[in-house]
């Protein structure tokens, strides 16, 4: 029986059984980890008990590359550990698990393009969406709930982004204020309902001709007859009880914004087929919510629909062009903003009053804008991303470089770029809302800093704390006798915390000449000179900001690695699987050809298979 | 008073079909004969819950009291409820044992009122497994109230992923979920909470409103297009869809009742008024949400704002189901503003046995302990029926860990206030013995709303010695 249907769906067979492990890696992880990383314990919320095929292998494999990592450097199992595995154990697993990876990175697995689940826009979608579309100046998404992320850390995950009864409320408050206001505004309402029947002449074709060219580009596709329907039926109700023309229009065009064919990007279904490309509106949405967070425009509907955004050259010059548009600026405040962190600033980093009354609004507002016009800056200019990392100019206004003590003086409260004299600042590392974003109200974080440069530069992030491992004081000015660093060092003794720490520490340490603010200081909060030497296991020792970049410069490669990771799946909206690995390792070659390019980069994602491609499965 | 009574015996049919109202009908006296729609299972008056969740954990040796059963003394980070201790059941012993698994807080948070170990993701497959208890309880009590239930928080939803643990923060700042795949997010804006309890909507010219023909037209085309979708698009329209309906049916019980000002106490409408002006003062007449302009509200004013909230939509019966959460999962929030405390709440929890660390940590717990007395007291000086609310209520109180400093899961600390009605026997501190499910408790909850599940969590029965 299971060999004649092995016979006419050989598939099905393969999907029943799939291939396990070696018996000796399943031995090695029964014996020496199941224990603390299986269902008993999950310590560091790491568990290995799943792990049994090569399937699973596939499926995480990020925690495969950390076991294989931990094992490697001989971190795990732990040295105290009374059954250890011997060398040639070690040697065994490394090597069955180096094979697997070896097929990831390579693309050596069934692979395709990833399918992303129905999306609704998010807040600043939708924002920007409904500016496009009506021209309205506010933002009827002011109190829409927050939305929650995933994947690799973005709003613009589909999974993650649900609907619920309060947020529909809010829908149908914004669609309705949105239109009013359109309505209110001689000219809106001119561009809105651009035509009207004259004398006796049947109203409903006009109405059709409106509400046709709102819904093409509300739902983003080409309208049919069915979709106008219902539209044109209430229209139709609002004549017959005596509305005028215009009035009768309103609810119909309140209806497009709680529409679903308008909240929802929705990406065709092929049957019987494994995978098919995208259609060229499809395209056009996921290309323009990729760069814009919007709408597609006039231009990219009309190529859309006469088929042509998809050719090669065609959608590179639409690239182009819409990176150079003041939409653009969008990726920089929500891609940027999101990866680097410096969208904290808008709602979650609070300096505690009291000790910062400095940290005003103004000041506030400067960081954010400096982040994303440096941002903007390396998308107008085709900057190499490693302007991220070390820089000789940087945006401030005059209270930002009087914060910085810049020797450039701009004045007045416009953000202008403005070269530096100083190797300290430049980069992400010198910005006031990075340092202040990974800071404690009180004080400074040397921890904090660098769990941040080895996750959002680096993505390498440190496992978690064992739960008591404690923390220190949030204020630095009582330190009973010991500097904060000294603390800090103390804390560090303990056997449990100071492999993890001699990662981390050292790389904040560096930064210590930052206050929680942001401020170059010699001297901390209890009036004692800053130690920022920091020494990393092996000896390397380095004491500075531009002593930091220029060693992450050196591995600027993981760097690299680490910003195509966040922007595929960014641009996809959805979490990276394992199939993505040999897609993202091509972004990175090309990447290092291009010698380190923006622009490249942002066009080798659009033009990658998951990005132009949908498949059956996920 | 009277001429409200006469005029309600008189023209309750007709007002009933009124249009314009903002408020569903609050539970009054004078109403009493006549509402039964309003009233809770078995015709008893209705039994309101609201569920206070506090991150973070406490300090283990402050928050026990001594003695049990009646006899007991309040511990100091509960001393601030000495003046509602009658209607206090504080109970000790409980644990939320599917969540020992995973990580020390968003394991423990997300799961507090669902009592299920949730789906470790990063995002693609966010699942509680669980439906929360007050949403079961807004199931089953809250189709006549203006909402079924309230969510209410004062700190933003976490983006992004804790790449510590790999998970989606989004665990950390909800713990109330519709589905096992639809948390609700917390309003946190007092404007905007206020405005959808208690601000009029414009009175419609006959006719259907705007709003309802809007739903209209956009469910016929949310079918049209759930056709065309695959199993797990049509999962996510299938979520649209569901809100579409329950929003269409909040419109039709504000349509359907009698508009605000017949319809509210004088006491309680002058209560709404002033906490208007309260509000309008934190955080302006409009919803404002610009860089730099979110409102900066005192943090004791910003939870009393939204524990009055839940206060005058229970007394309005506007809504019988709420949830509070002081703080999201692993919240780092500045508690300097209080008298001997300086730093952010995660890690003064995090206290290494430090005496200093462990008194901060314990002025944190009893400020949770303050503003939570402040709404029982509240709520216990309105009358209703031959009581008041309080004791017609059952509010909720407790964290998802014992132990803020090792992520303790056992003993996590636990109040309920208020009998529902005489259906709990409060005043006493209950031992419930180590290790019986806090399941167990939310189980006896939903009972006693007339929300008897066969299981819920892991729990089959109610812990023992509620009543």
């Amino acid at each position: 029986m299971i060999l004649r249907a092995a016979l006419l769906f050989p598939f099905l067979v393969l999907g029943l059984e799939a291939q396990p492990l070696t018996t000796d890696t399943l031995q090695f992880l029964k014996t020496h980890c199941v224990r603390c990383h299986g269902p008993e314990k999950q310590k560091g919320g790491i568990t290995l008990d799943k792990f049994k095929t090569l399937d699973d292998a596939f499926e995480y494999h990020g925690l495969l590359e950390n076991v294989l990592h931990q094992v490697e450097e001989g971190e795990m199992p732990p040295w105290d550990e009374d059954v250890q595995p011997t060398e040639k154990e070690k040697a065994a697993l490394l090597a069955d698990l180096g094979v697997i990876s070896a097929r990831i990175k390579s693309g050596d697995v069934p692979t395709r393009a990833g399918r992303v689940v129905l999306r609704r826009l998010n807040k600043n979608e939708y924002r920007y969406t409904v500016r496009d579309l009506f021209g309205v100046k506010f933002n009827p998404a002011a109190n829409f709930p927050e939305d929650g992320a995933g994947g690799e850390g973005f709003d613009t995950m589909a999974d993650a982004l649900f609907s619920t009864p309060t947020l529909l409320e809010k829908y149908l408050q914004a669609a309705t204020r949105v239109i009013d206001a359109v309505y209110a505004d001689s000219q809106l309402r001119r561009k809105a309902i651009f035509e009207s029947p004259r004398g006796k002449e049947d109203p409903v074709p006009v109405a059709r001709k409106i509400l046709r060219f709102h819904t093409s580009l509300a739902y983003r596709k080409r309208v049919t007859d069915q979709d106008l329907a219902p539209l044109l039926s209430a229209f139709q109700r609002g004549i017959q009880s005596g509305q005028s023309f215009a009035d009768a229009l309103r609810t119909p065009l309140t209806a497009i914004l709680v529409n679903p064919r308008f909240l929802f990007r929705q990406e065709h279904d092929q049957k019987e087929a494994e995978e098919w490309p995208l259609t060229d509106f499809e395209l056009a949405t996921r290309l323009s919510y990729f760069l814009w967070s919007s709408m597609p425009d006039r231009e990219l509907f009309q190529l859309a629909d006469s088929q042509q955004l998809s050719q090669p050259d065609v959608l590179e010059a639409q690239i182009d062009r819409m990176l150079d548009s003041p939409k653009s600026r969008a990726l920089s405040r929500h891609f940027a903003g999101q990866w680097i962190g410096f969208d904290r600033l808008i709602n979650e980093t609070q300096p505690d009053t009291e000790r910062f009354p400095e940290f005003t609004r103004p000041l506030r507002r400067a960081m954010y804008f400096e982040a994303a016009l440096f941002f903007s800056h390396l998308i107008e200019e085709n900057r190499p991303i490693t302007d991220l990392i070390s820089s000789d100019y940087t945006f401030a206004n005059e209270t930002l470089a009087e914060h910085y003590q810049l020797s450039a003086k701009p004045s007045g409260p416009e953000m202008v770029k403005v070269p530096l004299d100083t190797v300290n600042r430049g980069g992400v590392l010198g910005m006031g809302g990075v340092l202040t974003s990974t800071s404690l109200p009180l004080r400074t974080s040397p921890v904090l800093r660098g769990v941040w440069i080895l996750d959002t530069l680096l993505g390498s992030p440190a496992p978690p704390p064992p739960p008591d491992a404690g923390e220190l004081p949030g204020d630095d000015t009582a330190a009973g006798g010991l500097t904060f660093r000294e603390q800090l060092e103390e804390h560090r003794k303990k056997k449990e915390c100071a492999s993890c720490h001699a990662r981390i520490d050292p790389l904040g340490f560096s930064l210590e000449n930052y206050d929680a603010i942001g401020r170059w200081r010699e001297k901390d909060a209890n009036g004692k000179p800053i130690d920022s030497m920091a020494v990393m296991e092996g000896g390397l020792a380095f004491q500075s900001p531009a002593d930091l970049k220029s060693l992450i410069m050196g591995g600027k490669d993981k760097f690299a690695e680490n910003m195509c990771r966040k922007m595929l799946s960014y641009a996809l909206g959805r979490p990276l699987r394992y199939y993505d690995e040999a897609i993202l390792a091509d972004l990175v070659k090309n990447l290092q050809k291009e010698k380190y390019h923006l622009r490249p980069l942002i066009k080798s994602v659009v033009t990658s298979r998951p990005f132009l491609m949908r498949s059956a499965t996920r | 008073m009277n001429i409200q009574r006469n005029r309600w015996q008189l023209s309750r049919r007709q007002t009933l079909k009124g249009i314009g109202a903002t408020l569903a009908l609050p539970f009054l006296e004078a109403m009493r004969p006549m509402t039964a729609a309003a009233q809770g299972a078995g015709g008893i008056d209705p039994v309101r819950m609201a569920c206070l969740f506090m991150p973070n954990g406490v300090r283990s040796d402050a928050w026990t009291p001594s003695g049990k059963g009646e006899n007991f003394t309040l511990s100091p980070i509960l001393s601030p409820l000495e003046a509602v201790k009658e209607d206090l059941l504080v109970i000790s012993g409980l644990t939320n044992r599917p969540a020992h698994h995973g990580d020390g807080h968003y394991f423990k948070s997300a799961s507090w009122l669902t009592c299920t170990t949730i789906e470790h993701t990063n995002g693609a497959n966010i699942s509680a497994h669980g439906q929360s208890m007050d949403q079961i309880a807004a199931e089953a009590i809250g189709k006549r109230t203006k909402l079924p239930s309230l969510e209410l928080g004062v700190e933003r939803v976490r983006s992004g992923v804790d790449t510590n643990v790999n998970i989606t923060r989004l665990y950390g700042s909800h713990i109330a979920w519709k589905r096992p795949d639809v948390p609700l997010p917390c309003e946190l804006n007092p404007r905007a909470a206020f405005d959808r309890l208690f601000k009029e909507r414009a009175p419609s010219s006959g006719g259907p409103s705007r709003d309802s023909s809007v739903l209209d037209i956009v469910l016929q085309d949310a079918k049209a297009m759930q056709r065309t979708l695959g199993s797990e698009d049509r999962h996510k329209l299938e979520q649209y869809l569901e809100s579409v309906r329950e929003v269409e049916r909040r419109i039709e019980n504000e349509e359907n009742s009698v508009s605000q000002g017949q319809n509210i106490t004088p006491a309680a409408h002058k209560e709404i008024r002033e906490l208007e002006r309260r509000v309008t003062r934190a955080a302006g007449r409009r919803v404002r949400d610009d860089l730099g302009s979110t409102p900066r509200i005192d943090p004791t004013e910003h939870v009393r704002l939204m524990m009055d909230l839940m206060v005058l939509a229970f007394w309005t019966d506007s809504t019988r189901v709420a949830t509070f959460m002081f703080g999201n999962s692993v919240s780092n929030k500045n508690f300097s503003f209080l008298d001997g405390v300086s730093g952010s709440h995660h890690s003064i929890s995090h206290h290494k046995n430090n005496a200093d660390q462990l008194d901060q940590y314990q002025r944190i717990n009893t400020w949770h302990a303050e503003q939570y007395a402040y709404m029982l007291t509240r709520l216990k000086g309105i009358p209703e029926g031959s009581s008041n609310l309080l004791d017609k209520s059952m509010i909720l109180f407790g964290s998802g860990i014992r132990d803020g400093n090792g992520h303790v899961p056992h003993d996590i600390p636990t109040c309920v206030a208020g009998s529902g009605n005489g259906q709990l026997k409060t005043g006493r501190h209950l031992n419930a013995g180590r290790g019986e499910p806090l399941a167990g408790l939310h189980y006896g909850l939903l009972k006693r709303l007339g929300a008897e599940p066969k299981k819920f969590g892991d729990a089959r029965r109610e812990i023992r010695g509620l009543s």
